[in-house]
């Protein structure tokens, strides 16, 4: 299982948030190039078709893969009230050959993307993980050398946190806590609710950047 | 040194021309200068009576001064040695040390003189000889007379100030005065308040809550469209998806994707899986034109054939010695070439050696199920590493139906089916694609008495009709063009295996028998 919120930022402000983040976790953050690619099964291969992600990061210097699937989310009267969204996933690493293997299988790809930008992970309360990308698309197929963001202006910032049935609560508090940190650049919610920007984020990120121009990230 | 002028002027004079190096009366007139000082100094106490006052006189600490002025003047005299020691032994003098003792010496000298100066101004006597006319005001003069040039300088400034009133009575002067005061007090006072009431307005603003920024509707909404097209297309992929016709391979795919999916990646459409169209001729078995081939719109043929790009096109005909490749009698490896190829041909696919090309069309040439079947055998065998020596397309067609149905269903494909196919016509017939390599040489078959037990293994008749035809060709025809195309392969080995695997996956007889209905006993053969 894990928590997840998303938000939307302009890609002016990102400085001013990676400014914010740095002095928030108190790690440094880690370059992120993942092309991920969604495969999804047709349809006589089982009752709904299924959908996996392979995400391959190309940021090492051998690339390493990672399948993701990604499953519904926790549903009812709590988690109406949480402000994060609890799913299930299942996450595993895995070798080169995932996309022969699925495709052999009998999945077909059904859209890829490409997500540059960079992530911080750190601990605080639970394991978080907050990656601001750019969401890029390939017009040709497989080409990420040639991809466009998807909203030029606007980049994605996504704080994840895995969590188990037993303690979701306490890292659900400890994603809500941390988000509020964020609140003067941009606001969290849960994936699929729009939130739009903030409007004092200018301000916000002007104040940051003026007190913050000082330090190397 | 004539004239007592004061003890600045004097030490100033007297020290100043001392500050020489190299001049050997500097340090003369240093000592006389110091001398000339403790005797000024002398006759101000013996002329006047009254002690100067305490203050001044710690100010002016003339001990100190003293001290220093013998230490500097001793300086210089043991400078003034040793270049007297360095002409008489005529060694080189070392200039960086003696430029260094200079500096420190005027340095010395320096703040000596400034020292002095500081306190001058309290004490300077005016008149510069003291005869018996001046010796009874000396005192009052030395207590409040100022220096010429400080004299001179209080003079223009209460010019300055009194401009223009000199002339008038006192007590104007003074009013006046008062009211230019009263005047700059008053600017001073506005001037502050000025600040303090901007300073407020400054601070005050930037904490208020009135001043919040608002976006305007149509920026507003502007964010918005952008913000749903982003998590959309994160959350669900809409916007990302390539229409299967623009779903073409690039030139060059990206490093991490170059070694899995091979060259001429697959597009995997949302086809259903029909048949895949090769758009590159088939007789262009470039590498380059790998990718083209595949552009298919089956996408589980595609995915088949990245499962195991190599397996199919282990169809290599290899039968004559032990083959590297093991898959090379994979069930799926002769499925849909089932041209023999001519010599011509033959030659020409030697110089094509493309596995995973001739794998994937033969992928594509497959009729749907077939395809299915081939992928599920493909996946079960490992991929074959090295089959390029076997990627001669050497399908030998052995059911016209199987030709022509792949002439009905791939109206591009420029397989070479000009021949008649029938089993008279082992003779090596190459597809032109790349994809024909799966079909094992009519002399494969008859080389094998393991290939016998293939046959056996499927109940299609057509097959064995085929099979016996196959072997009926004289051999001749086929061997010198299997070894041509295939050095030195065996095909024993990959027999075996392919064996081995079509057992495996064809275990039930409806399996083998939906293969080889359609497909010829070649195909079979390889199993």
């Amino acid at each position: 299982m894990e928590c997840v919120v998303q938000g939307i930022i302009e890609t002016q402000h990102v400085e001013a948030l990676e400014i914010l983040l740095q002095g928030l976790c108190g790690v440094h953050r880690e370059r992120l190039r993942i092309h991920e690619l969604c495969l999804k099964s047709c349809p006589n291969l089982g009752l709904v078709s299924s959908e996996v992600r392979l995400l391959c990061d190309l940021e090492q210097s051998e690339p390493t893969w990672t399948v993701r699937q990604v499953g519904g989310a926790m549903r009812g009267a709590g988690a109406e009230q949480i402000s994060v969204l609890v799913r299930n996933t299942v996450e595993s690493k895995i070798s080169k050959d995932a996309l022969r293997l699925f495709y052999a299988l009998g999945y077909r790809l059904d859209h890829e993307l490409l997500r540059v930008g960079f992530a911080f992970h750190f601990q605080r309360g639970a394991q978080i993980t907050v990656t601001v990308s750019s969401i890029n698309k390939m017009l040709k197929l497989h080409s990420t050398d040639e991809a466009v963001p998807v909203t030029p202006g606007i980049q994605l910032v996504e704080v994840t946190a895995p969590a188990s049935s037993e303690n979701y609560s306490e890292v659900v508090a400890a994603v809500s806590s941390f988000c509020e940190y964020l609140a003067p650049l941009l606001h969290l919610s849960k994936p699929g609710i729009s939130t739009g920007v903030v409007p004092t984020a200018a301000a916000a990120a002007a104040s940051l950047m003026s007190d913050g121009g000082g330090a190397t990230l | 040194m004539a004239g007592i002028e004061g003890i600045a002027a004097v030490g100033g004079a007297g020290i100043g021309s001392g500050s020489g190096i190299g001049g050997g009366g500097g340090g003369v007139s240093v000592s006389e200068a110091s001398q000339q000082q403790q005797q000024q100094q002398g006759t101000s106490r013996v002329a006047v009576v009254e002690r100067l006052n305490p203050a001044v006189q710690q100010q002016l600490n003339l001990d100190s001064v003293r001290t220093r002025a013998i230490s500097l003047f001793k300086a210089i005299s043991r400078i003034l040695d040793d270049f007297d020691a360095i002409a008489r032994t005529n060694a080189v003098p070392k200039w960086q040390d003696i430029l260094g003792q200079f500096s420190m010496v005027n340095l010395e000298l320096f703040n000596i003189v400034e020292d002095i100066k500081k306190v001058s101004k309290a004490f300077v006597v005016h008149p510069k000889n003291v005869n018996a006319e001046n010796a009874a005001i000396l005192p009052v003069m030395l207590s409040s007379k100022l220096l010429p040039e400080m004299e001179m300088e209080d003079n223009s400034k209460r010019e300055q100030l009194l401009l223009g009133m000199q002339n008038l009575p006192l007590s104007l002067q003074i009013d006046k005065l008062k009211n230019r005061i009263d005047m700059i007090g008053a600017a001073c006072e506005s001037a502050e308040k000025v600040i303090a009431d901007t300073r407020k307005a400054y601070f005050g603003t930037r904490q208020g809550p009135t001043l919040l920024p608002t976006i305007d509707k149509v920026q507003a909404a502007k964010i918005q469209e952008q913000e749903n097209l982003l998590r959309h297309a994160v959350n669900h992929g809409e916007g990302l998806r390539i229409p299967v016709e623009q779903r073409q391979i690039t030139s060059s795919l990206p490093v991490h994707l170059v070694d899995i999916l091979g060259d001429g990646a697959q597009t995997f459409t949302d086809s259903s899986g029909m048949y895949m169209k090769s758009t590159p001729p088939l007789a262009s078995s470039n590498t380059s034109s790998q990718g083209a081939m595949l552009q298919a719109s089956g996408a589980p043929h595609m995915g088949r054939a990245a499962a195991s790009p190599s397996a199919a096109s282990s169809t290599s005909f290899d039968h004559t010695t032990t083959s590297p490749l093991p898959y090379a009698n994979s069930p799926r490896s002769g499925a849909s070439m089932m041209n023999t190829p001519s010599p011509q041909q033959q030659s020409h696919q030697q110089q094509q050696q493309q596995q995973q090309q001739q794998q994937r069309q033969k992928m594509m040439q497959l009729p749907q199920h077939q395809q299915q079947l081939l992928a599920q055998q493909q996946f079960r065998q490992s991929s074959l590493p090295g089959l390029g020596q076997n990627q001669q397309g050497q399908l030998h067609d052995l059911q016209g139906q199987s030709q022509q149905k792949f002439q009905a269903l791939h109206g591009q494909h420029q397989m070479q089916f000009s021949q008649p196919l029938g089993a008279q016509q082992f003779q090596g017939r190459q597809l032109t694609s790349g994809a024909i390599q799966h079909g094992l040489g009519q002399s494969q078959l008859n080389q094998g008495s393991q290939l016998n037990r293939h046959l056996n293994q499927f109940s299609n008749p057509a097959n064995t009709a085929l099979f016996s035809a196959a072997q009926n060709t004289p051999t001749t025809q086929m061997i010198p063009n299997m070894s041509a195309m295939m050095p030195s392969q065996p095909l024993m080995p990959r027999m075996q295996f392919g064996m081995s695997g079509g057992s495996r996956t064809l275990t039930s007889q409806n399996l083998s028998d939906q293969i080889f209905s359609s497909w010829n006993c070649k195909h079979a053969c390889q199993l």
